[in-house]
């Protein structure tokens, strides 16, 4: 043996900054760094890691390119569809509010009384506006309509009825349905109709397409987290020599995750840049037709892009996918990383 | 430093690797191991290096008993040791600062501080004039001084080397045998498992012969 005195373990071992010892222990102030030198070896742990990271991506510029545009694909077709399925909604809300209720007039209702009976329902609480059609304009424009014109001429009499068309304020059904209800019970009002099925039927066609869209984002999510395994995997597999080496040596195993958590966030981060830009570019490439085709039948409507809120949301959700994807590819694989 | 108390391991197949090992090294000693292929140097030192867990028996290193030490603490553990491998294992896309500089990135030091420590390792091993240059670039021996600069960087209470000399001509083992003296008589406790019985003759340090895994011998080298 040595005559030399060995200093103890602890005075030998450096202090342990970036990866705190799990065992609680008395730490003596004298021997132990303080908290601003921890917090800045603890930093500049990350911050080497996320450099390593970057350089490894950049190395490798046209196969990170291709990972990210993968997953960029993944994320933009749920979320493409959510933004249409938002536009058809809004197109949607604004048919609705051209919802009205129509009351049909008895026939021995006079011109005077439909027009008493607009000024009526006009006053009502709930009725943004009241207009009324006489029997002989309906005919007229039934006649134009459908075609008829010649028999209908042949007809004794006109067998239309004055008609009231109301305009609720509120287009909410059981409004719509109280309001038809009390409009119904008006004199001289022979039927009153509330023609909603078609707004039911773009619902039901949306509450549709919400689940679908939802199931399609949850396959397409589980599919972005396979890719960004698989990529992790990979870079796992190259990487194996340096990771038994790391662990020989006293790395931790949130040493040893570290870059590969930033590299699956730098690739989340990569793809949800690529996928707003893809969402963007593509509605806007979708607009000219929509604007072409809504032209066609009298409407201004237009196709909104990707709102901020929902470009930044798609970002926060790209890296924490990345980071998931990354987290669930290291800890499979990191048992399987014990030194040799 | 280390306690062997009846040791045994047994493997999952039926291989029995150590038989009731029994021996105990103090603090700052040099040490060597020593037995042909198969004899258990290898399992020896990976029980040391908690890469395995004894079957039987206690084995404590610097008062932690490593067949109940939890995973969250190996790592830990290890950064109490340096490790000296006879494939070197250098990371080649490092340069040698580099790959010295790793176990002390590892325990956070800053920048200046890991600057400071792996020039003095270099020193130490007398490569001052190669830290930008990558392991590629470096004859055998000299690769081999890396690795020990590595394992030796973080001062480490205890240095394992396994055949650390294996790949080297003998003026270049004695050299590397030189440099482990060295770093013993700085305080380190030095355990090397070798075959080279020539090489450890000559050196006159306390040496453990294994055979079969079981302890055959201990006593001075040469004596």
């Amino acid at each position: 043996m040595s005559a030399t005195r060995s200093p103890k373990v602890s005075e030998r071992v450096a202090p342990k900054a970036a990866d705190q010892q799990p065992k609680k222990k008395k730490r003596d102030d004298d021997d132990g760094p303080d908290f601003a030198t921890l917090l800045r070896a603890w930093i500049e742990s990350h911050r080497a890691s996320l450099v390593d990271s970057l350089r490894r991506l950049g190395k490798q510029p046209i196969g990170s390119f291709f990972t990210c545009m993968v997953m960029a694909v993944a994320l933009s077709l749920p979320m493409g569809l959510s933004l249409l399925l938002n536009n058809v909604e809004r197109l949607g809300g604004s048919w609705q509010r051209a919802a009205q209720i129509s009351l049909y007039l008895e026939l021995s209702a006079s011109p005077e009384q439909g027009e008493s009976l607009r000024e009526q329902i006009k006053g009502m609480p709930g009725v943004a506006d009241a207009e009324y059609v006489g029997r002989d304009q309906a005919l007229e424009e039934f006649q134009q309509q459908s075609g008829l014109g010649e028999a209908l001429k042949e007809l004794p009499e006109n067998p239309l009825p004055g008609v009231v068309l109301v305009t609720p304020k509120e287009v909410d059904k059981p409004t719509l349905e109280a309001l038809r209800q009390k409009l119904s019970e008006l004199p001289k009002v022979q039927q009153a109709q509330l023609d909603l099925v078609w707004v039911e039927r773009l619902a039901a066609i949306l509450k549709l397409g919400d689940r679908f869209v939802f199931g399609l984002t949850v396959l397409l999510v589980s599919a972005l987290l396979l890719v960004i395994g698989n990529t992790i995997r990979l870079h796992i597999e190259n990487r194996r020599t340096e990771i038994e080496v790391i662990k020989l040596v006293g790395g931790t195993d949130s040493y040893v995750r570290r870059p590969f958590l930033y590299m699956g966030a730098l690739y989340g981060f990569g793809a949800g840049v690529l996928s707003w830009g893809v969402l963007a570019f593509g509605l806007n490439w979708l607009n000219d037709a929509v604007v072409g085709l809504a032209g066609l039948y009298g409407s201004n409507f237009a196709l909104a892009g990707v709102p901020v809120a929902d470009g930044l949301s798609l970002l926060l959700g790209a890296v924490l996918l990345g980071y998931i994807g990354a987290w669930i590819a290291v800890a499979r694989h990191l048992r399987e990383l014990a030194p040799k | 430093m280390i306690r062997f108390e009846q040791v045994g391991k047994r493997y999952p197949n039926g291989h029995v690797g150590l038989h009731e090992l029994s021996f105990r090294v103090r603090r700052g000693e040099f040490l060597f191991v020593t037995g042909h292929s198969g004899a258990g140097k290898s399992t020896l030192l990976r029980l040391l290096l908690a890469m395995e867990r004894p079957t039987t028996g206690k084995l404590l290193l610097a008062g932690q008993d490593l067949g109940t030490i939890s995973n969250a603490q190996i790592p830990y553990l290890r950064r109490q040791i340096g490790v000296v491998f006879q494939n070197h294992q250098l990371l080649f896309d490092r340069t040698v600062f580099n790959n010295i500089a790793l176990p002390l990135q590892i325990l956070g030091l800053s920048k200046p501080e890991i600057a400071k420590r792996v020039d003095s390792a270099l020193e130490r091993v007398a490569l001052s004039d190669k830290t930008d240059l990558y392991p590629g670039d470096l004859s055998t021996g000299q690769q081999q001084r890396v690795g020990i600069a590595r394992a030796i960087v973080h001062r480490p209470a205890l240095l394992l080397a396994d055949e650390p000399t294996g790949n080297l001509d003998p003026r270049l083992a004695a050299e590397i045998m030189g440099v482990f003296e060295d770093i013993n008589r700085l305080g380190t406790s030095v355990l090397i498992a070798s075959h080279d019985l020539a090489l450890i003759a000559r050196m006159r340090h306390r040496m453990l012969t294994l055979q079969r895994g079981r302890l055959i011998g201990d006593g001075e080298a040469g004596v």
